[in-house]
Formats: structure tokens, sequence, C-alpha cells
């Protein structure tokens, strides 16, 4: 479960008292916290808690508006096209439309044109780097294929595959499970750690399924408008601090599941 | 038909309906995946407001309705990133606007003028030399961008935020994709007027939609939609001696429809892209 780097881990993502929101609204107060590469982090929380703030920021599109936040070493506000290409992303499901006519060798591909720049055309050595993107997702006779025709897990992967063609240091996922059965979100979730310790990338993974989480992430943070907690699962996943945040009567049963306990049999 | 097309007016016009269809196919593209429609026809109207204002106070049309067009699609542009209005709500407010300034500008002339009609009903058919070479040259300019920038504008349509998020500067690509769009229906307005441009922006991207799965595909089918419905559409106007504007949509329309009945997309079975 952890990386291949552990001994001499280097902070990637530092955020040092940083708030982030809008004039009057804020969705996540005074964060401090360093991300080192090589971790994988699952960040959890209740809706609205700011997770997808926490995602904006990561990705240098929402500038803190006290404090400050440090991705590679540059003030985000700060950060440049060639920065950002080193952050793979994989959106929530239903932001992109995935019936979209386009096929799934063109949608890995745009994976290369940030990191491209401007004014080059892809060639050969693009070709290749995403063809090895979807040959580590395992899409790789599938590259003429409609992204529309195919199933949900497969689209993951092929989205997964368009953050990998960036060649990034960082992997930041928006709930890649949601809305996918069971099976599947076990083989996305398993190729996410194969990735994480074949390629040694830093992962963030948000998510609303700590269960399925719990047992492969290094650290969980647990965000409630604010860094409620963060450190290893045994560490975070406490019934006192689940209660306050989730604010439900959740109980973690005796194989780890953490459930809503339920008033009619109790 | 042959002797039609050794005269010289009619030389002009062919050229003048494929470089527009051409251009505004290739456009459309753009705008139908990145969901632009309703701002590109409100840009038509704002630059029919432009060429009324500028036969009123006798400055150049051209001019006025490359300005009107681009403040046009700028202002929606803003209203979209800020997310403060709804898109079609804030077009809709300036698309109505604009054509009421058009007609309060017509409404001050003193003279009938038949010209600032041909702007709103188009007539490929009477373009003269120096607007053909106007058109060339604009059209230069759009598709030389369209070719220098075209993997940040379909990375864009696909997903801006995505786009964005990967190193793509998405933001300064949606303002170039909305002055492209400008553009073009400014060059496109003399030929087909105000009222049916976009549906030559629209209709060849939604045809070539309904046919294939593949971006580069989609390209390549609108544009030669585009420019064959354009010709096949100014050659039907000369030989039934109809307007030349509602026979090139009349016919692309056709064209959709029978996209649609032959569509693949609506076959059960699985395809690839092409």
């Amino acid at each position: 479960m952890s990386s291949l780097v552990s001994a001499s881990r280097q902070p990637i993502i530092r955020f040092d008292h940083a708030s982030f929101g809008f004039p009057g609204v804020i969705a996540l107060k005074d964060l401090t916290l360093t991300i080192d590469a090589g971790e994988f982090v699952g960040v959890i929380g209740p809706n609205g808690s700011g997770k997808t703030t926490l995602c904006k920021a990561v990705l240098g599109l929402m500038a803190p508006l006290e404090g400050h936040l440090h991705i590679f070493d540059c003030a985000c506000e700060e950060l440049r096209c060639h920065h950002r290409a080193k952050i793979g992303y994989l959106p929530q499901k239903g932001v992109v439309d995935r019936n979209f006519p386009v096929t799934v060798l063109e949608t890995v591909m745009m994976g290369r044109y940030g990191a491209m720049g401007l004014f080059k055309r892809p060639g050969a050595a693009d070709r290749k780097i995403a063809m090895e993107a979807l040959a580590h997702v395992g899409m790789e006779g599938h590259t003429d294929t409609a992204l529309g025709h195919l199933s949900g897990g497969q689209q993951q992967r092929v989205f997964i595959a368009r953050a990998l063609a960036q060649q990034p240091q960082v992997l930041l996922l928006d709930e890649p499970t949601t809305g996918l059965d069971i099976t599947t979100q076990h083989n996305v979730l398993e190729l996410i750690e194969h990735l994480h310790q074949e390629l040694g990338l830093t992962v963030l993974l948000v998510t609303h399924d700590i269960n399925m989480i719990r047992a492969r992430v290094d650290r969980l943070i647990l965000l409630k408008t604010r860094l409620y907690a963060a450190g290893p699962p045994t560490d975070v996943l406490r019934p006192d601090i689940l209660r306050d945040v989730y604010g439900k009567d959740l109980v973690i049963t005796d194989n780890d599941l953490i459930i809503v306990e339920d008033y009619h049999h109790h | 038909m042959l002797d039609l097309l050794t005269y010289d007016f009619m030389q002009r016009s062919l050229l003048a309906a494929a470089l527009v269809g051409g251009l505004c196919s290739l456009i459309g593209v753009f705008v139908v995946l990145r969901g632009l429609a309703f701002v590109g026809a409100g840009t038509a109207h704002a630059a029919f407001a432009g060429v009324a204002l500028a036969y009123l106070m006798g400055w150049p049309p051209l001019l006025l309705a490359i300005l009107f067009g681009l403040v046009t699609v700028w202002i929606s542009g803003w209203v979209e990133e800020k997310g403060t209005m709804k898109l079609d709500v804030s077009i809709g407010i300036l698309y109505t606007t604009t054509m009421a300034l058009a007609i309060l500008f017509i409404g001050l002339m003193k003279t009938y003028n038949a010209e600032v009609y041909g702007y709103l009903f188009g007539n490929v058919l009477s373009v003269t030399p120096e607007e053909l070479r106007t058109i060339a040259g604009l059209s230069v300019v759009v598709v030389g961008s369209i070719l220098l920038f075209s993997k940040e504008l379909y990375s864009i349509a696909f997903d801006q935020e995505m786009a964005e998020a990967s190193g793509v500067p998405a933001r300064r690509m949606f303002f170039l994709l909305l002055t492209l769009v400008a553009l073009t229906v400014v060059v496109s307005l003399k030929t087909v007027g105000a009222i049916l441009v976009f549906a030559m922006v629209l209709i060849p991207a939604s045809t070539a939609y309904q046919l294939t799965h593949s971006l580069s595909t989609l390209t390549w089918y609108s544009l030669i939609i585009g420019i064959v419905c354009s010709v096949a559409g100014v050659l039907f106007s000369a030989l039934w001696d109809i307007p030349s504007g509602p026979a090139i949509v009349l016919l692309s329309t056709l064209v959709f429809f029978i996209s649609i009945v032959l569509s693949p997309k609506r076959s059960r079975r699985p395809l690839l892209a092409n």
C-alpha cells in the first residue's frame, strides 16, 4: 500500500494558513497542510466540506484569499502552464460530456496538449506517450473506439490515461468511483494503487467512499470547511471524529466497515 | 448551366460561397461542441446593428460590424465566465437589444437604403470583387488561427476546466474562439445575411456530428458539407432564380435531416470512430 518513496520525501504541495472561496463565502478556511512526493492521500468529508475547492486549489485554478499555497515550490498565483501539466486531473463524472464525438486515442492525446505548449503539433513521440498511457490502464486495444461507446469503468480508465499522458508527478482524482458498480469501483481503485506504486505518482484521491479507500491510502485528510483531521486512516476514522463531522451515528463494525447506525434495530 | 459559370459575377459568387461555407462550417465545429450556438446567433444581430449605424452615420459598415460583433461576443464570454447570470438570458437580452438598435438606426435614416437590407437577407450573387477580397482576407485570418490553435480549441471544446487544469491557456483560447466566431459572422453577413448566417455555422457541424465519433473526421465532414451545400445552393439560386441565402440554408437543412436518418449513432450496433 505504501509507495516506494519513503525515505527522502519532498513536499510538493504546501498550504500555509490558506483560505479559499469568494469574498464573503469561505469554502475552505485556514488550511495548513503539506503533501509530500510519493504519498497516497485520501481526501474525505461531507458534501460542501470543501473537497472540490481543495481540488481547484491544487490545480492552481483558485488562488487563496488569505495565506499561501505553494505547488512545486511555486506560489499558486505564479503557476504556469508547464506546472499545471505536472498535475494529472480526473474530474468528477458528469463534468465532461461523455458522448462528445471523440475517440479514445484523441481523448488521451488531449492530455499532451498542455505539456506540449502552443504552436506545436502532436508528433510520433506524443502518440507513443499516449499509447503507453493507454497500455498502463489496459485500454490499448480501444484506440479508435468512440468514447461514448465505452462502459463507465472503461471511460474512467481512458480519463486516467489522459491524465497519465501529461506525464504528471501528481494524480488528482475527484470521486473516480462514483456511479460505477462495486466490482468496477474496486478495479479502478486497484489501477490507481498500481499506478501509484509502479510510476511513483503522488495520488490525491477525493471520495465519499471511505470504506473503499481506507486500506489503500497512506494518509487521510478529513475536511469540514477546514482541516478537521489528517493522518493515518486509523487516527482519522475514530467514531467521535466521524460523528462530529458527519453528524450521524456512524459506527465502525467488527470488520472495520463504517456504516450509519440503524435506529430501527437498536 | 455551364453557361452560367462563364459569367464573372457567378464565378465570384461561387468562390464567395465556397469561402464562407468553408469558414462557417469550420468554426461551426467548435461552436457546436463548445455549446455557443446562441452566442453566435446574437453576434449576427449585433453585427447587423453595427452595419445599420454605419449606414446612418456614413461610416465603414465592415468596421462597425466587426466592432459590434466583437463587443457582443466578449460580453457574452465574460458573462459565461463569471457565471452570475445564465448565458441564454444574458445573450437573449443582448440579442434583442442590438436588434432594437438596428431597427432604431434604420428608422432614423431619411431614405430607404436597400444595401442595409442586403446585410439582413444577404445576396451572394451581388458580391463585388472588393467584398470578395475582404472575405478572402478575413478567411485567411480565421482559418490560420484555427490551424495554429486547433489542439487548444479542441481541448476547450471538450472541457474547458480540464483543458486549463492540464496546462492549456484555456481562458485565452475561449476568447480567441469567441473572436473568431464574431469575425466569421461578419465575413458571412453580406453573403447570407444576418438572419441566416448562423444556420451556416450550426448545420454542417451538427450534420457531421450525426455521422461520426471522431473529432478529426467530424471536422472534415463539416467542412465538406459546408462547402458543397453553399456552392450547390448558389447554383440552385441562379438556376431557379430564388434567393441565395434560403437556397443554401434549406439545402443544408435537407442534408441534416438525411444525416439524422442515416446516422450510425441511431443504429444499435456498436461502431468504431469512422
